[in-house]
């Protein structure tokens, strides 16, 4: 159109020049808060407590991550995140795949029904089975421990979902001919048909890993304040009464910014499997 | 069905359908049982004495336990209607300038959206909580530039709600504008080539064209948002506590307070499952106002 029109050239060029403004200004505006997150860990004690705030830090120092580790045990927080995030990532694809894989290519009585109960727990807020849990957890020995955070979450619906969407448009054809060479199910599964489905390995992977680095209602319930299996969320929440001062502002910020950072440097990588697995299946993790 | 069909599905199927079972099943179960029931939580299952519906009874009556309660209820109720009315029409115009392909800039303002996605509730209730301060924060520096007077934010009963949704909204939107771009991707192309042979405006397309064929998109979305927004737990239980004069005090900080903390599991439980039955009367609800019945097209 504008090649016919070539008038019409120099508005468009100024409406796509504000439109792409409009964009960063709000991409700005999105950011905003983790900036100021990251640049306040960066401040020293006086700055923080400034009025009007300080915007940039003027010398900018890493005195506040020193500080966090004296104040949380930094380390063992970490790794505690680290086992319960790692733990379930892992049993969750396993078990997904392995379930997906019988609902999507198995036939079976009373296939969809199950199917059907299970994508239900999938919109089941978790405080609605929270209490009974965790007697549940109780009974098996799991409270005040890490083991308790883990066991309950080893499989869930979304994964199944996402894995069944994928599976399914695996070729039948492919399946068969192993089976012919007389290849097990779970060969054929682990080595046919996982590979083939690998972007939503990615994206659940991912999914996972990021829901249970981040998940703080279930670990704070089931520990019952057994501070040394603490993950990191929780041991953050404990900066905040360590001293509730303007004082402590880079010291929550530091704390913070750290707890940020394993799930949002994977997503800045991985985000194409994020999207793409929205798209297949319009539903979170 | 072979013998071997049978064990290879029962094989396949049997971790994740008996975790879940277990572990979120039998714990659903367990909630409508106990909700007919005094019971510790500190005790055994079997300590549970049978009390029919006073519990219900105990949550609509003039006690402090009924008042309590329906202040959490009603606190989650205005607090979801409120994250749902800013989320969704946010994440269609944030979707509508993510998939655009006319300007640049679509694809940072996706990462930047959906990165906030990505970070621990806990550190959003952090950084808010400084960036809502009513003389260190920026935020009231910044609207103090423009000539607004400073705001409360989360330290009065009136703001305290309304600040936690705009945090929840700031997090969560991400995501629903991905879902948004993934429904505008399914409208074919061709509609708003032939709405512009008939001249139609940019504004009438996006009425008569992209709203009506993102019903289905926003339904799905509707539902999340809802479900997502009464699951709010971490900005209340780090910064308010529920307060102030329990303005922030909702379902999930609630039922957990009660049930948990004060031990009080049948109490607890039949508020879990009120919290359920509104729920399915909401999700209902919105099924029916907002499902595609096919005529409008």
């Amino acid at each position: 159109m504008s090649a016919m029109r070539p008038y019409r050239r120099h508005p468009r060029t100024w409406r796509r020049t504000a439109l792409t403004l409009v964009i960063l200004a709000i991409a700005v505006a999105a950011a905003f808060p983790l900036v100021w997150m990251v640049l306040s860990s960066l401040k020293t004690p006086e700055e923080s407590m400034q009025v009007p705030p300080v915007w940039w830090p003027g010398s900018p120092s890493l005195d506040a991550f020193t500080e966090v580790a004296d104040v949380v045990n930094l380390g063992r927080s970490f790794v505690n995140s680290a086992f319960i995030a790692i733990v379930t990532t892992v049993a969750i694809v396993v078990t997904s795949l392995m379930a997906g894989y019988a609902f999507a290519k198995y036939r079976f009585k009373g296939r969809d029904w199950l199917f059907a109960v299970l994508i239900a727990t999938m919109f089941l807020p978790p405080i609605v089975t929270l209490i009974p849990l965790y007697r549940l957890t109780g009974y098996l020995g799991l409270n005040a421990n890490l083991l308790g955070v883990v066991v309950p979450n080893l499989a869930n619906a979304f994964g199944i979902f996402l894995m069944r969407q994928y599976i399914k448009g695996v070729p039948d054809d492919l399946i068969d001919a192993a089976r012919v060479d007389g290849a097990s199910e779970f060969l054929i599964l682990f080595k046919i048909v996982a590979p083939s489905v690998l972007p939503a390995i990615a994206a659940l992977t991912l999914f996972a890993f990021v829901y249970h680095w981040n998940s703080y209602l279930w670990p704070l319930t089931v520990l019952q304040g057994n501070t040394d299996q603490y993950p990191i969320v929780i041991s953050l929440s404990r900066l905040l009464s360590y001293n509730r001062g303007a004082m402590n502002t880079g010291l929550v910020m530091a704390g913070a910014t750290l707890a940020v950072l394993p799930p949002v440097i994977l997503f800045v990588f991985l985000q194409r499997f994020f999207v793409d697995s929205i798209v297949a299946t319009g539903v979170k993790g | 069905m072979t013998g071997r069909q049978t064990r290879s599905t029962i094989g396949m199927l049997a971790p994740a359908t008996g975790l879940i079972a277990i572990f979120v099943l039998v714990p659903m179960v367990l909630t409508i049982g106990l909700s007919f029931t005094q019971w510790s939580t500190q005790t055994g299952f079997e300590t549970a004495s049978f009390v029919g519906l006073a519990n219900f009874a105990d949550l609509l009556g003039p006690t402090s336990i009924g008042r309590d309660f329906r202040a959490a209820f009603g606190n989650t109720a205005i607090y979801t209607a409120l994250s749902v009315a800013l989320i969704l029409p946010l994440s269609v115009m944030l979707g509508l300038l993510v998939h655009q392909t006319f300007a640049s800039g679509g694809i940072l303002l996706r990462t930047v959206l959906f990165s906030s996605y990505m970070v621990p509730m806990i550190a959003v209730a952090l950084v808010w909580s400084k960036l809502y301060s009513p003389t260190e924060g920026p935020i009231n520096q910044m609207l103090g530039w423009v000539g607004v007077p400073p705001q409360t934010w989360l330290s009065s009963p009136r703001t305290a709600l309304v600040s936690i949704v705009i945090l929840n909204v700031w997090q969560q939107v991400g995501y629903f504008t991905v879902l948004a771009v993934a429904g505008l991707t399914q409208i074919p192309r061709s509609l708003y080539e032939a709405a512009l042979v008939d001249g139609a405006s940019a504004w009438m397309q996006f009425w008569r064209i992209t709203l009506p064929l993102l019903r289905n998109t926003l339904l799905f979305s509707a539902v999340i948002a809802v479900i997502n927004a009464v699951q709010v737990f971490e900005p209340v239980a780090l910064i308010t506590q529920g307060g102030p004069v329990n303005s922030t005090n909702v379902m999930t900080y609630h039922i957990r307070r009660v049930g948990i903390e004060r031990a009080q599991g049948g109490l607890g439980s039949a508020m879990a499952v009120t919290l359920m039955l509104s729920l399915i009367v909401v999700i209902v609800l919105l099924f029916t106002l907002l499902r595609d019945r096919g005529e409008q097209r």
